[in-house]
């Protein structure tokens, strides 16, 4: 508990809760269109989905907003599932899941994520645009 | 028509003789359909064994005192009628996630410590006298804090937290929840002063909104929504260019 | 606390598999990325993922995924306040309004994975 000479609010848990909560939403509405879509209706051949062809995947992913969409559902849910990862652990009685370096490592492997992302999207696919 | 009767198995423990709590069986008559569970405590202690203690005082869910775990939930015990469980025998232990002090009483200094950080009461910047007439409030600057100050401190919501049980420097369910009564009430000033001790890291940020304080929660008070909003309300204060910093 | 007192309440249960859907999520998301890696592996290599297994999984990943649209966005609903001519809006409106968020959403993505695919 707090003895009151803290003038502010925990910052770092403020902003981690701000990006678990932003990564909530974007996995909450952009998650299971994809994997409806892109794991199961297209693998069986019920529609044709952009990712079962080259050279539609290709051109889809050369588009700059493509680019930043495929960053935003990939890396923001990562700080949601690394938040709620890390206090499953302090739920399964690991209160080790709780300290500073817990936190680096949780929240580390999200933005190391992100950084994985990147990568890929800058790597993957020359920007063209449509 | 033979007397209906029913079995309850109430913790007994007495830190000088037993290590642990164990559980204790009582048979006694269940003469009235509007019996509750502290009714059959009452009885227990009267007419069975003076020796079982427990709190209580007003035997109508305003005063808090006769929280316990009924059949492994948490419940003011006047407040559990004996025909929801009857022919069933019902298990009554002290709350859990606190200190037994002895048989069903528990040690709630921890609690008190906790309601007391958070100020829960009106702070003014400035005090307005009291020559100077009454705070006025509409309805609506009301209803937005009305329910949550609805609490009787019964600590239900406590016994109810996983989060408290795993780790009990966590500032809890009520004590958040009468923070936020305070917050927003529109008479009240004294946000700068709780923030530091609800945003800290024992403070709402620990708290993974299991829900469950709300299920249990006697008077409709719901401190996990108190809790999220506040999670809500003070990132927005951070993150937002034009948001309050102070 | 007991190691399994998740199992001892419904309540419990259903909040630790709500908090579980980020593993199975996160495993998906982590194959998406996959996915467009291959990209990079040129029109003669690339194979697109599509054994049984695969859909088998996506399967049980898009039952973990409702789950967690489902709590998320009904939960948004009782934390969110939003003020409409200085009344509270139910939070049932407010989950509906994100519902129909998800549904358009959906809706949208749905169409474009679709639509360029031909």
């Amino acid at each position: 508990m707090s003895t009151g000479a803290r003038q502010r609010p925990a910052l770092m848990h403020l902003y981690w809760w701000f990006l678990f909560s932003q990564g909530g939403v974007i996995a909450a509405l952009l998650i299971p269109v994809h994997v409806l879509i892109q794991g199961i209706l297209g693998p069986l051949g019920v529609v044709r989905v952009v990712d079962r062809h080259y050279d539609t995947w290709v051109q889809v992913l050369g588009n700059p907003i493509v680019k930043l969409y495929l960053l935003v559902l990939i890396a923001v849910p990562f700080f949601h599932f690394a938040h709620r990862l890390r206090y499953l652990l302090v739920d399964f009685g690991m209160p080790v899941a709780r300290t500073v370096p817990a936190q680096a490592v949780f929240y580390g492997g999200a933005v190391v994520v992100t950084l994985l992302t990147i990568w890929v999207l800058l790597t993957t696919a020359p920007l063209s645009l449509p | 028509m033979p007397e209906k009767r029913i079995t309850i198995k109430a913790t007994r423990y007495d830190p000088e003789k037993d290590e642990k709590p164990h559980l204790q069986s009582y048979e006694i008559p269940f003469y009235d359909e509007s019996m509750v569970v502290l009714d059959a405590l009452n009885y227990i202690k009267s007419d069975v064994d003076g020796s079982l203690s427990y709190r209580w005082s007003c035997r109508m869910g305003i005063c808090g005192s006769c929280g316990m775990m009924v059949n492994g939930t948490p419940k003011l015990t006047c407040n559990a009628f004996l025909r929801d469980y009857w022919p069933q025998a019902i298990v009554v232990e002290p709350l859990n996630n606190f200190p037994i002090i002895r048989d069903l009483v528990i040690d709630m200094e921890d609690f008190m410590h906790k309601l007391k950080s958070i100020k829960p009461w009106i702070i003014r910047k400035q005090e307005i006298p009291l020559g100077a007439g009454e705070h006025r409030q509409t309805n609506e600057q009301i209803d937005d804090f009305r329910q949550f100050s609805q609490c009787i401190n019964c600590m239900l919501c406590y016994a109810a937290c996983p989060v408290y049980g795993l780790n009990d420097e966590f500032l809890g369910p009520a004590a958040i929840a009468l923070a936020r009564r305070y917050n927003l009430d529109s008479r009240d000033q004294g946000l700068k002063q709780r923030l530091p001790v609800i945003g800290d890291s024992e403070g709402v940020w620990e708290c993974s909104f299991v829900g469950e304080c709300s299920v249990v929660c006697p008077k409709g008070v719901d401190p996990a929504k108190a809790i999220q909003q506040t999670k809500l309300d003070t990132t927005m204060r951070f993150v937002l260019p034009y948001g309050n910093r102070e | 606390m007991p190691a399994g007192w998740w199992t001892r309440k419904r309540h419990y249960f259903l909040y630790v598999v709500r908090e579980f859907t980020a593993l199975p999520l996160a495993l998906w998301l982590l194959w998406l990325l996959v996915e467009i890696k291959r990209a990079g592996d040129g029109p003669a290599r690339y194979s697109p993922h599509g054994s049984t297994a695969f859909v088998v999984f996506s399967v049980i990943v898009l039952l973990f995924a409702l789950y967690h649209s489902v709590t998320f966005l009904s939960l948004t609903g009782v934390i969110i306040r939003v003020k409409l001519f200085d009344r509270p809006l139910p939070s049932g409106l407010i989950s509906l309004a994100m519902f129909v968020l998800w549904a358009v959403a959906s809706v949208v993505i749905g169409f474009v994975l679709i639509w360029f695919g031909r």
